[in-house]
């Protein structure tokens, strides 16, 4: 038999801290170690020196005002994504749509941004308002199709995105297509474009501000409104919240009508954001990088800032290592693709790291249902 | 540590040990669910394994059957070491295990599941003669009535049992695991079960018997070890020993078996039923047509075996469950059409059979298990926004009060042992005052420390005039809390009397439907 250790409990308090931060942090930590140490296997396996080509990716991320601007442009519409999918993942739910109701968003902005112009930053509101609506609505057809006929999310939630992207592209491209050289909508007004924040930060625009904002409205909504708790309570345990009297459906409509709308303002940002009109063809993967953002994130709003500023800055100095070294720019694909892996395969972190890393992290969300 | 005493029963000392479980130590996380836990197990003889819920001796068991490594320990069959790292080890072994939940293939028949796994062959083809002839002589040669051709899902509980013994016995095992045997069995179900115990250990098998019910072990089992907090307390012989000594034992401190309880002072009825129809979830009739009325000050109990329509009625009651055709009466009031929030608000308190899916939100914390249905009103809510730290400090006064431990409110409710869970459901309906409680199954698993405190509050309650219903499959329960009982036999009430003239028997006979319909 192996020999035995009598495991004995860390002390009270300090384990309760352990568990509450250390513990939500243990494994992205880790899965980011790992995988940088995969990808330095791989770098080596080009040709390249592994630490040159990481110092470049850091440095391309934040290690200047310019390249924090970049990163922070790549995070924002993340950080929508990722609520549209960590919310309704809060009420069980998988939302896979986020690709299109980006598109939806986009779209709306671009047609009211453009339409109301001289609206100025009147315009830009009712361009939130917009999207968001359009979103919610987008958003609730797969909520509503699982509600009442048992339609799984995932398929129509899919199928939706071949809908909305089809359609937003038409529109961009027919109905609103604008003047230019870029094939697309007209591009808005500057008076309802989002302001740049400057200091150096290049196209750095005050979207993120936005996101931090959309941010702490998810987590007002999930902790601190009754209708939070309600999704909170379907999505843990469907039995008990019917037991108690919460709707299930309703919930069911509502948790994927919000996500709908949140990632519908990831295409809010992009466009009365970054690129000041909706170019076709449209930044892409969008809602699909939104997934791995709230999974890194552990679907919690704080996480999901946290994640997409990781994505986002991977994504930025990618270019920054393949100036520098030789390496490609796929290879910050890879790394992300390795952090997803492990942190959502938490076993293999275990195995990796030993049983020591999973008493740690005993008692955070992702660790349940393990098998005790 | 722990020590144990040779056995003297009718297999004891003078019997060869066939197994041995020396110092086994299995810990998850924080928690030590066995703690240098010895037990053995002598030839021909019946060993019960007693213990509270948590205690640990389904995890001793599931070491044994290679469901579970342990962390330390070593395991003696046949005075050989051995080391069993998956069922298939412990098979080989000789170990059968019988499951709390049977793990039979409900279409198949009685001989296709018994040779699942272990198929006799004709060349490359299941040989299915040789199948039901195997059965047929393991079914002769134990005495265990079975027909092999028979559909498994048109058999009775009882004799599904038997099958499950059968796959056990067709393995080979010289050592049978029997856990937690009797909870779906009528009395006279349980009485046969005893006996083909017996002869099975007459022809030379061993058995270990898992279980929370001290009167069973001390009818059936030769010797009992007890367990508590992953410790083994003593293993005593039953012939030297009376309930109230293994309930101390098991407990860690005198528990009273019986509560006391006063003449009841009977008002007016206050929740009634009349020709009430419900659907199970399969859509089949699960309540045809129930008719009764529970009064203010009593407790009405509800006795069946698991499966014949309590489930949904309790559901249709609280109105968790939509109701077929009839009528839910709530003081004079009809609220059929109601649901469970509405009658809640009414003053109707409902405690759910199944607290791990319906009860509690496991990954929630106490104080928002404690707010579950009252989360929206003040003072939790106001316009929509909650208020946690209101809802945790009335989460708090209410664990308190309902001995709840852990004491936190902010821990997860999933963390906490039966027992406790059940507390803490019961603290949150029960702390809103309610007219009305009805009661589904509220100390199924759960240790006899908090099933003593569960029937006090509920007495308790009974003397503040409310009305409870009270449902429940374990018979001593039933005799021991209501006032009257009614039986429920295949969705229909079958047996009215008060709890004076009930006998063990006539309530065992409705159970199991050869009574007089009401």
């Amino acid at each position: 038999m192996d020999g035995g250790r009598r495991g004995k409990p860390v002390g009270g308090v300090l384990r309760r801290l352990l568990n509450q931060i250390g513990g939500a942090l243990v494994f992205p930590l880790l899965a980011i170690g790992i995988s940088f140490l995969i990808g330095a296997v791989i770098i080596i396996a080009t040709g390249n020196n592994p630490v040159a080509a990481y110092v470049a990716l850091i440095t391309g991320a934040f290690g200047s005002p310019s390249a924090i601007g970049r990163t922070l442009v790549n995070a924002t519409p993340l950080v929508f994504t990722g609520l549209g999918v960590a919310v309704a993942f809060r009420a069980g739910l998988f939302n896979i749509g986020g690709e299109g109701q980006v598109f939806i968003g986009a779209i709306t902005a671009a047609g009211l941004g453009v339409a109301l112009g001289p609206l100025g930053l009147l315009a830009t509101l009712v361009c939130l308002l917009g999207c968001i609506l359009t979103g919610f609505l987008w958003g609730a057809i797969p909520g509503f199709l699982k509600a009442f006929f048992g339609a799984h999310e995932v398929v129509t939630t899919i199928m939706l995105n071949f809908i909305a992207i089809n359609l937003a592209t038409y529109l961009a491209l027919n109905t609103l297509r604008g003047e230019g050289l870029v094939p697309g909508t007209d591009t808005v007004a500057a008076a309802v474009r989002l302001p740049l924040i400057g200091l150096g930060l290049g196209r750095a625009n005050y979207g993120i501000l936005l996101g931090i904002l959309a941010a702490v409205v998810a987590y007002v909504l999930l902790w601190r409104t009754g209708r939070g708790f309600q999704i909170r309570a379907v999505g843990l345990s469907p039995g008990a919240a019917n037991y108690a009297g919460m709707g299930i459906k309703a919930n069911t409509v509502l948790a994927l009508a919000i996500g709908g709308a949140f990632c519908a303002l990831g295409g809010f940002v992009q466009v009365i954001g970054v690129e000041g009109k909706m170019s076709i063809p449209f930044v892409a993967n969008l809602g699909f990088n939104g997934i791995g953002v709230a999974l890194l994130g552990r679907t919690h709003p704080v996480g999901v800032v946290f994640g997409a500023l990781l994505f986002g800055g991977l994504q930025a100095g990618a270019q920054q290592m393949q100036f520098a070294t030789d390496v490609p720019l796929s290879l910050s694909d890879v790394l992300l693709a390795v952090i997803l892996l492990f942190v959502t395969a938490t076993k293999i972190v275990e195995f990796v790291v030993g049983k020591r890393a999973r008493t740690l992290a005993a008692g955070t969300r992702l660790d349940e249902g393990l098998g005790r | 540590m722990s020590e144990t005493r040779p056995g003297g029963g009718a297999a004891g000392a003078s019997s060869p040990v066939v197994l041995e479980m020396r110092d086994v130590t299995k810990t998850f996380g924080p928690v030590t669910a066995n703690d240098h836990v010895s037990l053995v197990l002598h030839r021909g003889e019946i060993l019960g394994l007693l213990g509270e819920n948590g205690a640990g001796k389904s995890t001793l068991m599931k070491i044994l059957y290679g469901l579970y490594r342990p962390d330390w320990g070593t395991i003696l069959v046949d005075g050989e070491e051995v080391e069993i790292r998956d069922p298939k080890d412990a098979v080989a072994r000789g170990i059968g295990m019988v499951h709390q939940h049977f793990t039979l293939i409900p279409p198949l028949t009685v001989a296709e599941n018994i040779v699942l796994g272990a198929e006799p062959r004709r060349g490359v083809s299941l040989d299915l003669n040789e199948a039901i002839r195997a059965t047929e002589r393991l079914s002769e040669r134990y005495g265990l009535r079975v027909d092999p051709r028979a559909r498994v899902a048109d058999l009775s509980v009882g004799v599904q049992q038997r099958v499950e013994i059968l796959k056990t016995l067709y393995r080979e095992a010289r050592i049978l695991v029997l856990d937690e045997p009797t909870a779906v069995l009528t009395p006279q179900e349980t009485e046969d079960l005893f006996e083909i115990l017996k002869e099975l250990v007459a022809d030379g098998l061993s058995i270990i018997l898992i279980t929370h019910k001290l009167g069973e072990l001390l009818g059936v089992s030769d010797r009992i070890t007890i367990i508590r907090d992953g410790h083994v307390v003593e293993t005593v012989n039953a012939a030297e020993t009376d309930e109230r000594a293994l309930a101390r034992l098991m407990v860690g401190r005198d528990v009273l078996l019986r509560v006391e309880k006063v003449q009841a002072k009977v008002g007016q009825p206050r929740l009634g039923c009349e020709d009430l129809v419900v659907r199970s979830g399969t859509g089949a009739e699960a309540v045809r047509g129930v008719s009764l009325e529970v009064r203010a000050g009593e407790v009405l109990g509800v006795a069946g075996v698991d499966g014949n329509g309590q489930v949904e009625l309790a559901e249709a009651l609280a109105g968790t469950r939509p109701v077929g055709s009839g009528s839910v009466y709530l003081d004079g009031e009809d609220v059929t059409a109601l649901g469970a929030d509405a009658r809640q608000e009414r003053g109707l308190a409902y405690v759910p059979e199944d607290r791990q899916s319906k009860g509690l939100v496991q990954d929630f914390a106490l104080y928002e298990n404690n707010a579950l249905k009252t989360y929206d009103e003040p003072p939790f809510s106001r316009l929509g926004w909650l208020f946690p730290r209101v809802m945790r400090r009335r989460a708090s006064e209410n664990l308190d009060a309902y001995d709840v431990r852990p004491r936190d409110p902010d821990a997860r409710a999933g963390s906490l042992s039966g027992g406790n869970q059940q507390k803490a459901i019961l603290a949150r309906e029960l702390s809103g005052d309610p007219g009305v409680i009805v009661a589904a199954q509220p100390t199924r698993g759960v240790d006899v420390g908090a099933i003593e405190f569960i029937h006090r509050q509920l007495l308790e309650q009974r003397e503040r005039g409310k009305a409870i219903l009270l449902i429940s499959l374990e018979l001593e329960e039933i005799r021991s809390l209501s006032d009257r009982i009614v039986v429920m036999y295949d969705g229909c009430m079958v047996g009215e009397m008060s709890a004076d003239e009930a006998t063990d028997e006539t309530l065992g006979l409705l159970m199991a439907g050869r009574g007089v319909e009401v």
